[in-house]
């Protein structure tokens, strides 16, 4: 069971399971009905081509379900992510 | 409701007999489970929860019964000091 205070959370990187950095956790999204972690609220790096990916202005959305792991950085699956 | 979780940082929580408990601090969440598993509650009623030494207390999330302006968690006198002998 890998538990882990949220203010631990921010400004940790995020990087999808084949090894690319997708950017820094700028936020997270709750649904405080159900108690579930929705989504990842993420700043993009700069090399990092977000098309095909949940976009509101220069914030890139990713499902919290695509998340594989939390220890020093964020691991998202590549495919789950996308949508 | 959805929100941002740093919206939920320095709300005051209330038990339902409108009893102060503290501020939430911090929130834990269950990675595996992708749910949010409990809140961290400082600055302490001291007359409400014993603390001693320790900076705050964690709250369960089904102890919540709702969050807005501020959080209301239920009412359990018991739970919030040692149990007495």
């Amino acid at each position: 069971m890998t538990k882990i205070f949220s203010r631990n959370l921010s400004r940790k990187r995020v990087m999808s399971n084949d090894g690319m950095v997708i950017g820094v956790l700028k936020n997270i999204m709750v649904d405080l009905d159900t108690g579930q972690v929705v989504d990842l609220i993420i700043k993009p790096d700069q090399s990092f081509n977000t098309e095909g990916y949940r976009m509101d202005g220069d914030r890139m959305f990713i499902s919290f379900e695509a998340v594989k792991d939390i220890k020093d950085y964020i691991v998202v699956d590549r495919y789950l992510s996308k949508k | 409701m959805k929100t941002q979780i740093t919206e939920l940082f320095g709300l005051s929580v209330y038990t339902d007999k409108a009893v102060y408990v503290g501020d939430i601090e911090d929130v834990v969440i269950d990675v595996d489970g992708k749910k949010l598993d409990s809140i961290a509650v400082g600055n302490l009623n001291p007359e409400f929860v014993d603390v001693k030494g320790f900076r705050g207390i964690k709250i369960p999330y089904r102890m919540i019964k709702s969050i807005g302006d501020v959080v209301v968690v239920r009412h359990l006198a018991r739970a919030f000091k040692p149990q007495e002998e």
